[in-house]
């Protein structure tokens, strides 16, 4: 709550001005101390544009805006955050594209984003090996989660009342949506399923009784500690942190998970000393600092996949995206 | 946590915010708007969401988008908002032209008594009416709101929700303007522009593989250019032609003060009026300038059936009409934001821009989540929407504040606005709207697409067609087409899923109702 009351506004306000009004001015002092805090080797001819996939105010988006004021902090590298939202991160995929893969444009979207939408996104042209991938920062915990007050405390529980009547069934995503049906499909249910948009809208709409149950990638956090929501099921391949004796997708008969880590990426061919450097950046920021607490806060902590680990994860994810989509038609 | 803590930590937010030069920055924020409020609606030609449509863009990119940016960026606006309905009279009464539309009935008998020599005692009244029923309707929002979300919340599913938008947009395009066939179209235009590369397909819809609609038309400019760009297109046309050129205002002398007495006589119009107003101003669609034509004929009408001896008839300088207006278009400003906050549903102008800024900066989403206790996380938890509602409402309050102590005192130093002209102002006006769409957007294609949409919005205007709806289904068209699909799907794709429930089913009706009875009223 304390993030909602302005604390700090009469800094933003002068932080804001000064960059507008005197921007010359401001960059001098930044080049400045640059020079003294830089350590990777390799600094940006100018500044790095950071497209951010996500509407702002959300969690996502603090989350990238935080990370560009550590890395500033830290580098003193200039971080232009840009919000290009819509289509899965589809549309900011596309814009980041045919920028300079100088490192002087990065972009934070989802795996999702790369696997199963760039899949499903026919005729964008979207696909991982045109991306250079830098470092995930966080990843999901997604469950499958209903209100305490239902009184199921089992999946079990859940499909039963399924089999008395339809449920509602809340996803953010094509892919969450894919995988609701062969949930249901597996345990011989059919579920009204609800595509909203983000995380929230599935929460506020389990809480105000629009849906019974729905995809939640962490923001059930404090409910489920609180006894308000029930962690059904893991949608992941791993147990969830909080509620490890929640049944496994896999445990439950779908071969599907919803694995997936907010990452950042830049354009195709990237040169290597600015990958390494710009990785570096983000891994330290989203480990120490503003950044780093918000992350732990938001979505239990950071988890920093680089390198081919990460090349291998996209190219995986996008390859199995179309097995999914086969599987749900 | 209950409603008291939201109620204090919301007040808590405003005057705990982060100080500039000792005074808390939302209260200073308020204080500019209010300031600049009344200074625009004391300038014919320009009115409070013409200022608020300019101010927004800016402000957004001296703030940013954090959530600190919201309380700040709304008290401006919403000191606009209310400074802008007492603004109004300022040159009603002094030189016989409305500040504002919803001033016009001012002069009937504002001028009049100027012309006596009564003008300081006529600005008194106005001022007192003013902020009376400023105070009311901001009363009745705070009371009303969170209930009226509550309800909706209770009691209405996803397919009943989908109905009362479509029962909005009927009740928008039937009673705006005066034509209900030109209201849905201005409607449809609105829903079709907001279907632009939106959707939930991974494919961007009818943007004819324009890269530049890719993301959708760009919110502020659209609005921005309908409302403002078209309006200053109009009015250009209209000095070209030298149509409206408005008469020279005579000087008169600023004298004569109200009595105590002479107000407490007018509390029984100016509390009919405000009771017009607020109910007036709750209902989407319908403006102040309605508000104050229905305070003013209903007060006439009493005036003339029971005559009073101390005072003039009404057009020859009677303080009622003045009361009676002012009170009702200034009781609008606070009950129009009860359908914005509870449904999320901007009813006029002015809402407009508090809803762009809200879905702008992020972090606060009108509607009836707003109010929800334990802000869906537990019941422990402060629900931060709802504190950032509290926080709009002590905004309101503290306009309310300014409006009685400094309000009254300024009002009679911007008399002199009215003697700048149109053709240098709105020049300004213009250059003003395109150097803030590109300081928000930062790209020229904003720019251009703000220019159509400013031609479009005069096109409207000569054709007499209102460009308040295409605004508001602009606006609500995303909202409209998700809870549809929602509610298509929550009912296991049920294709009457308008009709089958009867709350859903009485919306439905009411929105075709609404719609043939206004087709039946002849034109005025």
């Amino acid at each position: 709550m304390d993030s909602y009351l302005p604390t700090n506004l009469g800094g933003v306000i002068v932080k804001n001005f000064l960059k507008r009004i005197a921007a010359a001015s401001a960059l001098s002092v930044v080049a400045a101390t640059s020079t003294l805090a830089d350590g990777h080797g390799w600094k940006p001819d100018g500044p790095i544009k950071m497209i951010i996939a996500f509407a702002a105010g959300g969690g996502a988006d603090t989350q990238a805006r935080l990370i560009a004021d550590d890395i500033q902090t830290a580098t003193g590298w200039e971080i232009i955050p840009e919000q290009i939202t819509g289509k899965g991160g589809v549309n900011a995929l596309v814009a980041l594209k045919d920028m300079p893969a100088d490192g002087s444009a990065i972009a934070l979207v989802v795996t999702e984003s790369l696997g199963y939408n760039a899949a499903a996104a026919k005729g964008s042209g979207i696909a991982p090996d045109g991306f250079t991938g830098l470092t995930t920062t966080a990843g999901f915990q997604m469950g499958v989660v209903a209100k305490a007050d239902k009184g199921w405390t089992s999946f079990e529980d859940m499909i039963a009342a399924a089999k008395d009547g339809d449920l509602r069934f809340g996803t953010m995503s094509p892919k969450l949506s894919d995988l609701a049906f062969l949930l249901g499909e597996a345990h011989d249910v059919e579920f009204n399923i609800v595509q909203v948009r983000g995380g929230r809208a599935v929460m506020d709409g389990v809480q105000a009784g629009d849906m019974d149950l729905g995809f939640m990638a962490g923001i059930q956090r404090k409910g489920v500690a609180s006894g308000d929501l029930v962690n059904l099921a893991s949608a992941l391949s791993a147990p969830l942190v909080q509620t490890p004796d929640a049944p496994k997708f896999s445990d439950l008969g779908v071969e599907f998970n919803a694995d997936g880590y907010f990452v950042f990426v830049a354009p195709g061919g990237m040169d290597p000393a600015a990958r390494e450097a710009i990785t570096a950046a983000i891994v330290e920021a989203t480990n120490s600092g503003k950044a780093a607490g918000m992350i732990g806060k938001a979505f239990g902590g950071a988890v920093n996949i680089q390198g081919e680990e990460l090349d291998a994860l996209m190219a995986a994810d996008f390859k199995s995206a179309g097995a999914l989509m086969e599987a749900a038609q | 946590m209950g409603v008291w803590d939201h109620v204090v930590a919301g007040f808590l937010a405003v005057l705990q915010s982060d100080p500039v030069l000792g005074i808390p920055i939302v209260l200073l924020m308020v204080l500019f708007g209010f300031l600049l409020g009344i200074t625009v609606g004391a300038t014919p030609g320009l009115a409070g969401p013409m200022a608020m449509a300019i101010s927004l863009p800016i402000l957004i990119s001296i703030f940013g988008y954090s959530a600190d940016a919201l309380l700040p960026v709304l008290g401006f606006l919403i000191g606009i908002m209310k400074g802008a309905t007492i603004g109004g009279a300022v040159p009603a009464i002094l030189f016989n032209t409305p500040g504002t539309p919803d001033a016009f009935m001012t002069t009937l008998d504002g001028y009049p008594m100027a012309q006596k020599g009564e003008a300081r005692r006529a600005l008194r009244i106005a001022h007192f009416s003013s902020a009376s029923g400023d105070t009311f309707s901001d009363i009745v929002l705070v009371v009303c709101a969170p209930f009226l979300a509550i309800l909706v919340e209770r009691y209405l599913d996803l397919p009943e929700k989908t109905a009362l938008l479509i029962l909005s947009l009927a009740f928008i395009a039937s009673v705006i303007g005066n034509s209900v066939g030109k209201g849905i179209i201005s409607m449809g235009l609105g829903l079709l522009a907001a279907m632009i590369a939106t959707g939930e397909d991974f494919y961007p819809r009818l943007t004819l593989n324009q890269p530049a609609l890719a993301e959708g038309i760009p919110i502020a400019a659209a609005i921005l250019g309908v409302l403002i760009l078209g309006e200053v297109f109009k009015a250009l046309e209209d000095i070209y032609r030298g149509e409206a050129q408005a008469k020279p205002p005579e000087q008169t002398k600023v004298q004569g003060g109200a009595k105590s007495k002479d107000l407490r006589r007018l509390i029984p119009t100016i509390g009919r009026s405000a009771i017009i107003g607020t109910c007036i101003g709750a209902l989407p669609g319908v403006g102040s300038t309605l508000a104050a034509t229905l305070g003013y004929t209903s007060a006439k009408r009493r005036h003339t059936n029971r005559p009073d001896a101390n005072s003039p008839a009404f057009g020859e300088g009677a303080p009622e009409g003045i009361a009676a207006t002012e009170a009702a278009n200034s009781s609008v400003s606070g009950a129009n934001l009860i359908p914005v906050l509870s449904l999320g549903i901007p009813g006029n102008a002015a809402a407009v821009f508090l809803i762009l800024a809200m879905d702008s900066i992020g972090g606060f989403n009108p509607g009836p989540s707003v109010f929800q206790l334990g802000g869906g996380i537990n019941e422990g938890a402060l629900n931060p929407e709802m504190v950032m509602a509290f926080g709009i409402f002590t905004t309101m309050f503290i306009a309310n504040g300014l409006n009685w102590t400094i309000g009254g005192i300024f009002m009679r130093w911007v008399g002199v606005m009215t003697r700048i002209p149109k053709a240098r102002l709105l020049p300004i006006v213009l250059l003003l709207t395109l150097t803030a769409i590109y300081v928000q957007e930062t790209s020229m294609v904003a720019v251009w697409i703000t220019l159509f949409f400013g031609f479009l919005g005069y096109v409207m205007r000569r054709i007499g067609m209102s460009p308040l709806p295409f605004v508001i289904a602009f606006i609500l068209g995303g909202n409209l087409e998700a809870t549809a699909r929602q509610a298509f799907a929550a009912t296991g794709a049920d294709p009457f899923f308008l009709f089958n429930s009867p709350i859903a089913f009485v919306f439905m009706a009411l929105a075709i109702g609404v719609v043939a009875f206004s087709l039946r009223k002849p034109v005025p």
